[in-house]
């Protein structure tokens, strides 16, 4: 939850869009802040306007939006050649952003988006290092906000949308790595959903984006330097025409790698070594190297015959130098072994600690794996958390059932820790250690736990979590449902929770936000007192364990859970 | 993850430990105060496993004012502009403040370079329709990228 950089408001701000206002409480604190605010936000337009000059001309930016740790999202108006005045959003990137980064994420975003509700640009500005993507604006409700009054049938197409954007971006070979509520907008009232922010997506192996396959982050792991840190880069990637198969993943590329800073790896340590959740929550690793390119030519060949042009620009040698000017900072421990220099793979020595209680000096004088986690802690996949090297579209997924988990439980954020382990540790407590245990193993991983906890029947969980219907929430609906005819004042009605039967099909029966007035509020379940076994069937699959296993996008469009949606 | 106290010997209970599967690396492992439990009385929409509101009782109608007050990731985490260090993809290095790093010499040179034409290479396939008007401050109309 915290530092997203995404167009969403953040969860924990004050939204300022008039569908809010309406709701806001005349609460003085507030009205001080946000007037506090308003000083550093007339400021940070007045920067933004002087760093890229184009904008002025073109855009009345209205407001700032959000704020991460990689982008700025500002609101703003202009006119379209065609058409009526239009609200645009400015994404601002931060100007130490290496330029294959910001190139891909706009690659995202013209290749993928703009249709199944994947964000799209209408255009780009840049002055020098700063860079302002425009994108059009979708005004969207705070996800806390309308948790609790969100009807079943609204959870259902929330869920439907998300999917359909997720699929799009996985066909494309984009693992977006940051799927939450505040990256996936949703406009209530005109049902319309955006998926954004691709400022911390990959490319997986085979992407059709062409430049993710420049910024991988895959740490090899028969990569035996400790900072793996040698990036080269072409001065000029064309894009007109891929580069082909056999070329894309070898060695002569042009490729910016994603290592981890020393910043990243050795975060601080709070008490208890667990690590300080300061910049954690978004991280994305580093481009490595400075560009070791002597000669920018801007050329038109195709990028094939560029790479093979491209002299090997660091080989094994200088890699090795590379490597080792960066010394490590780290307290290593100080055992007897000596270790080899940092560009070499120490000696893969044995100890009998693994799977057990037990750290000895060998084991803890290895080098730390390093993968990609860029992310937030709640959202990330078991095998994000336990480093796995090879990180797939599945990871998106389990995202999505995290979001699932919130939509069922009424709770957000759901998980709640601010480091990997502690992550994990409330993952099974919700899915049983033994199975995260045993799924573990399959991609590689031993994990312990302590203690052995049981995996929790998912409905039960919900169901205990969601409680009675708040029917306080759901005055909220009001500018939804333009009037609520009947609520009933007989406060909380404690109503048993039914249990529904398998197999139970959805009829509309009146229920639910498909009709936009409806007026069925009947005892403020709208649909919550029947909550089919499919949609605890499809969380099940969402949140599998073993991500080889775990549901596609596309298979999740098919489930039973969306029997009667259309494509 | 962070380099762990290497105390060698038996992990304190209750912890989690990771490794990978080839020995090759160093096992990471957290020794937690007490394992996480699901904490079904915090009260909606916080997360179950909130320990800072351990009774729904300390804030009975908490739920529906748009009170975030416990709700919130822990307070260290916020992004605050003060705290602008980080790292500099361009320039390979780490800065202490960014607005400083910005005007250092060698990023200016990384900002005015030729870098940046894969950037603009994609931008010139946009299709750009927005209306130029002379309102508010006068500014250079350009929207030419890049100066070289």
């Amino acid at each position: 939850m915290v530092m997203e950089a995404s167009l969403g408001i953040q969860d924990d701000q004050q939204p300022l869009s008039p569908m809010h206002d309406q709701l806001q409480t005349d609460d003085s604190f507030k009205k001080y802040e946000q007037n506090y605010k308003l000083t550093g936000v007339e400021k940070d337009i007045e920067k933004l306007y002087e760093a890229v000059p184009q904008l002025g001309s073109v855009f009345k930016i209205k407001d700032k939006i959000g704020e991460g740790t990689f982008s700025s999202v500002y609101l703003a108006t202009a006119q379209l050649k065609m058409g009526p005045e239009e609200k645009i959003a400015l994404k601002h990137l931060i100007p130490t952003s290496h330029p294959i980064r910001i190139a891909a994420e706009l690659q995202c975003l013209t290749v993928a988006g703009g249709q199944d509700n994947v964000m799209g640009v209408k255009y780009c500005f840049r002055k020098n290092d700063h860079v302002v993507i425009a994108m059009p604006y979708l005004e969207h409700e705070s996800f806390l906000d309308i948790l609790n009054s969100l009807s079943f049938q609204e959870v259902r197409e929330y869920m439907f949308n998300l999917f359909k954007a997720l699929r799009r971006i996985h066909q494309f070979g984009i693992v977006h790595r940051d799927v939450k509520p505040s990256n996936f907008l949703y406009n209530r009232r005109l049902k319309k959903y955006a998926l954004v922010d691709f400022g911390l997506a990959q490319g997986t192996r085979d992407t059709k984006v062409e430049l993710l396959k420049l910024v991988q982050s895959e740490v090899q792991q028969e990569s035996c330097s400790q900072n793996k840190t040698h990036i080269v880069m072409a001065n000029k990637v064309s894009l007109n025409a891929p580069a082909p198969k056999e070329l894309s993943q070898s060695s002569t590329k042009t490729a910016v790698k994603r290592p981890y800073s020393h910043a990243q790896i050795q975060t601080k340590q709070g008490k208890d070594g667990k690590e300080g959740s300061v910049g954690l929550s978004v991280q994305r690793s580093v481009l490595g190297e400075r560009n070791f390119n002597i000669q920018s030519s801007i050329s038109h060949e195709s990028p094939a015959a560029k790479l093979i042009k491209q002299p090997k620009l660091m080989d094994i040698t200088s890699r090795k130098l590379a490597a080792k000017k960066k010394v490590i900072s780290t307290k290593t421990v100080t055992s007897n072994i000596v270790r080899k220099t940092a560009s070499s793979c120490p000696a893969n020595l044995t100890c009998d600690c693994y799977a057990t209680d037990q750290v000895c000096s060998v084991c803890l004088s290895r080098r730390q794996q390093v993968a990609p986690r860029a992310g937030t802690p709640g959202f990330r996949a078991p095998e994000v958390l336990t480093k796995c090297p090879n990180q797939t579209t599945a990871i998106d997924m389990w995202s999505a059932g995290v979001i699932f988990l919130s939509l069922l439980s009424g709770r957000y954020p759901f998980y709640k820790a601010s480091d990997d382990l502690t992550a994990l540790a409330q993952i099974m407590t919700i899915r049983g250690s033994r199975e995260t245990i045993q799924a573990a193993k399959t991609f590689g991983k031993s994990v312990l736990c302590s203690k052995e906890v049981p995996a929790q029947n998912l409905r039960t969980l919900c169901e205990r979590l969601r409680g009675p219907p708040d029917l306080a929430a759901e005055k909220q609906e009001d500018y939804v449902h333009e009037s609520i005819l009947s609520l009933r004042t007989d406060q909380k009605l404690k109503l048993p929770l039914q249990v529904a039967p398998a197999g139970r099909s959805f009829e509309e029966d009146g229920r639910g936000g498909s009709e936009a007035h409806t007026s069925d509020h009947r005892a403020g379940l709208r649909g919550w007192d029947q909550v089919p076994d499919e949609a605890y069937d499809l969380l099940d699959k969402l949140l599998d364990l073993n991500p080889a296993t775990r549901i596609t996008a596309q298979q999740a469009l098919m489930h039973p859970f969306f029997r009667d949606m259309s494509l | 993850f962070g380099i762990q106290k290497t105390k060698t010997g038996r992990l304190k209970k209750p912890f989690v430990k990771v490794e990978d599967a080839s020995h090759h690396y160093r096992p990471f492992y957290l020794q937690l105060s007490n394992i996480p439990l699901i904490n079904y009385s915090v009260p909606k929409p916080c997360s179950p496993f909130d320990l800072d509101k351990t009774s729904a009782l300390q804030k009975p109608t908490q739920a529906k004012q748009r009170n975030r007050v416990g709700c919130e990731a822990p307070g260290p985490a916020r992004l605050r502009e003060s705290k602008k260090k980080g790292y500099c993809e361009c320039c390979s290095q780490k800065y202490e403040a960014l607005q400083a790093h910005l005007l250092s010499e060698q990023h200016r040179n990384f900002a005015q370079s030729t870098q940046y034409q894969v950037v603009d290479d994609i931008i010139s396939k946009l299709v750009y329709d927005f209306v130029e008007s002379k309102s508010g401050i006068s500014r250079r109309v350009k929207r030419s990228i890049g100066s070289f």
